[in-house]
């Protein structure tokens, strides 16, 4: 039993299924972030914690008690919406003690608990202001502030940084983090953008087409992705997935791939179980930091394979270099630390780190478990 | 640019701004004609009048029409002028437009944020209502007053413009409030406010531009009504519209021009001052309905 359960939980609109049998159950104090391409059910099943949307089958706990039917201001949760939702009409201060309001409680107390909060987040100069007057950063800030001062079991937020610039969207992820880790609240977040996703989680949930594809810590999303789609959602640039056939040598697994020039090369997998895949065709999973100039090469690694292929593209971004070629028919990126001496035409000589090299099964696009 | 050619480009422009301005100012002169007509007619004596010279300025200054027209006008049987009449028409709109505006604005809330099974063929049935003939329902609508027991009534008349008014009212309020963000009433819902607090602490506060236009249209609707008027309203309940026509209709003695102008302004002066004090909000309103969906 969790702090939260979503237990079995499926969303129907009509005779469509927009959610299908979503298991989560998240402890007190996680930051849950579910995280997927648009359109595919975030925001339905954050709804239907809020209880703003029915569920169609299963069932919602929160501190074990079913909130299948119970209005949203009876859950005690909080919600930040994309558009931050402020009620015009109102002050600030207002926006922030209404739903105290609502639940009855005290001018006086109200009043303390709206001070508190604005000291917190540090707009005690805008309570008196309406939202129209407040810049895309303060509307964020007052938005949290409403749901901070309830003091809730769980925080929902639906994408709240979307609508900010990138400078501010980054400033304000780094505060929402502060914020949890001083306040140690239960939180399920949702966004569209990965990194948001690995940034800010103790647990992601990667979502697509309605399905949960996979739960698990940023590193476990990250260096085990269940299957091609969390591999190439999660990572920017994302993973290189290539096609590749096993070939046992010296009684241990190789992928066989091709150069650009059309020969073929064996990069050694860690990964024993694939020798059963002999002669068969895999997916070959290699993240763009782990191909690299033999120098960049990860020390720890103890399986850095070589192989010399042509670099058709350098592009570089500051602290890293991307260098990109042609492997097996495919473009593949490699991430270079900005002092590699790359040019484009070169023969290059590079060092993948094959123990963090994944392989799918390409019939399910599952991968290929150890 | 060439310097030259600016300085002709300016010149054209105000060239034609001018002759805009001179056509427009020609039409507004048109159209204010008649309201001159009214004014001037309604301060000379009667003589001045039937000596002919309509277009005159008066010779003579008298506001002995208006007063004969608000207060002692021979109006049916009794010389009792104007003035219970436009009380009956105020005592018919001001609860008539409060009514139909206030319903037009739960409908909309209801069509808009409540969304049910159907609603979108309920809300083509209410927008049907605005085209419906009002010689259609005279009849049926008065046998229905007649078993309400309003029959003759200012309240039965009253009712009666609800009822055509609905129509028109939920037709704006729900346009305004399909583009009113849902989050903002998800956000209220969490915050624990049930439907009316919604409605009355976060919708109906931003409503301000669509309420000023609904007010306006029923406003003018109903007081310049004659035909519900003049077939629903008892001899003590009829409205302002219908007693001017008795006015002026008045078969017996001289036809006191002065006095009809004077009434006829004094029955068009409530719908005036509505559109003079409220008549930019209207604007905007019916702006804002539009251009943000
Ligand atoms: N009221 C609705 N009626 C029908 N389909 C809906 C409704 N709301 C959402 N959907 C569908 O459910 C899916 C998930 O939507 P949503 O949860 O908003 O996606 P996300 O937040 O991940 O972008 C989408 O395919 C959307 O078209
Ligand atoms: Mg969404």
């Amino acid at each position: 039993m969790g702090f939260l359960d979503i237990d079995n939980t499926t969303k129907s609109y009509g005779s469509v299924e927009v959610l299908h049998n979503v298991d989560i159950s998240v402890e007190e104090g996680e930051f849950l972030v579910l995280v997927g391409p648009s359109g595919c059910g975030k925001s339905t099943l954050l709804n239907m914690i809020a209880g703003l949307e029915e569920i169609t089958s299963g069932e919602i706990r929160i501190k074990d008690s079913v909130m299948n039917g119970v209005h949203p201001s009876k859950r005690n949760i909080a919600m930040v919406f994309q558009s931050y939702a402020l009620y015009p009409n109102m002050t600030v201060g207002q926006n922030i003690t209404f739903g105290l309001e609502m639940h009855g409680t005290p001018k006086a107390d109200r009043e303390i608990a709206m001070r508190d909060v604005a000291k917190l987040l540090q707009i005690e100069p805008l309570l008196d202001r309406k939202p129209g007057q407040l810049s895309g950063g303060q509307r964020q800030r007052v938005a949290m502030g409403r749901a901070l001062v309830r003091n809730p079991d769980v925080f929902l937020f639906d994408e709240p940084l979307s609508n900010l610039d990138a400078k501010l969207r980054v400033d304000m992820r780094t505060e929402i983090k502060k914020l949890h880790q001083k306040l140690g609240t239960t939180i399920v977040y949702v966004t569209h953008d990965q990194i948001e996703a690995m940034t800010l989680s103790t647990r992601i949930a990667v979502m697509n087409g309605g399905y949960v594809q996979q739960l698990g810590t940023p590193q476990e999303i990250y260096d085990s992705p269940a299957n091609i789609f969390v591999a190439t959602f999660m990572g920017s640039p994302a993973m290189n997935v290539l096609p590749a056939k096993v070939r046992v040598e010296d009684g241990l697994p190789h992928a066989e791939i091709i150069l650009h020039d059309g020969s073929a090369t064996l990069l050694p997998f860690s990964q024993e179980n694939l020798a059963a895949w002999e002669g068969k065709e895999i997916l070959l999973g290699i993240r763009p930091e782990t191909i690299t100039d033999s120098d960049g090469a990860d020390r720890k690694s103890k399986n850095i394979a070589q192989m010399i292929n042509r670099i058709v593209v350098t592009e570089p971004a500051g602290s890293d270099t991307f260098v990109s070629m042609q492997l097996s028919g495919k473009d593949v990126i490699a991430r270079m630390r900005s002092d590699a001496e790359v040019r484009p035409g070169q023969d290059f000589n590079f060092a993948v780190n094959m123990e963090k090299a994944v392989a799918f099964d390409p019939q399910t696009e599952a991968r290929i478990q150890p | 640019m060439s310097v030259a050619s600016q300085d002709t480009a300016i010149r054209t422009g105000r060239i034609t701004r001018t002759l805009i301005y001179v056509v427009l100012i020609l039409f507004a002169l048109f159209y204010m004609l008649p309201l001159y007509v009214m004014v001037v007619n309604s301060v000379k004596p009667l003589s001045e009048i039937t000596g002919g010279g309509m277009m005159n300025l008066p010779r003579e200054f008298t506001l002995d029409p208006w007063f004969k027209a608000w207060s002692s006008a021979q109006i049916g049987v009794e010389p009792t002028g104007l003035a219970p009449y436009f009380w009956n028409s105020i005592k018919m709109v001001v609860p008539a437009v409060a009514i139909s505006t206030v319903l037009g604005a739960l409908n909309g809330y209801v069509l808009t944020k409540w969304r049910f099974k159907y609603d979108t063929i309920l809300f083509g049935l209410m927008l049907f209502a605005c085209f419906i003939p009002f010689q259609i329902v005279l009849i049926p609508m008065a046998r229905m007053l007649g078993l309400m027991g309003l029959a003759g009534t200012t309240w039965g008349l009253a009712l009666v413009h609800v009822v055509y008014g609905i129509g028109f009212t939920t037709l704006y309020f729900r346009n305004y409030y399909a583009v009113f963000p849902t989050e903002l009433i998800r956000a209220a819902q969490i915050d624990g406010a049930g439907f009316f607090q919604i409605f009355w602490r976060i919708l109906l506060p931003s409503s301000g531009p669509i309420a000023v236009v609904s007010i306006i249209w029923q406003f003018t609707n109903i007081w310049n009504d004659f035909l519900f008027g003049a077939s629903f309203a008892g001899a003590d309940s009829q409205p302002m519209t219908v007693a001017l026509n008795n006015l002026v209709q008045a078969s017996h003695g001289v036809k006191e021009y002065n006095v009809h102008f004077a009434g006829a302004i004094l029955a068009a002066m409530p719908t005036l001052l509505v559109y003079i004090v409220a008549g930019r909000y209207f604007v905007r309103g019916l702006m804002a309905g539009s251009v943000k969906g």
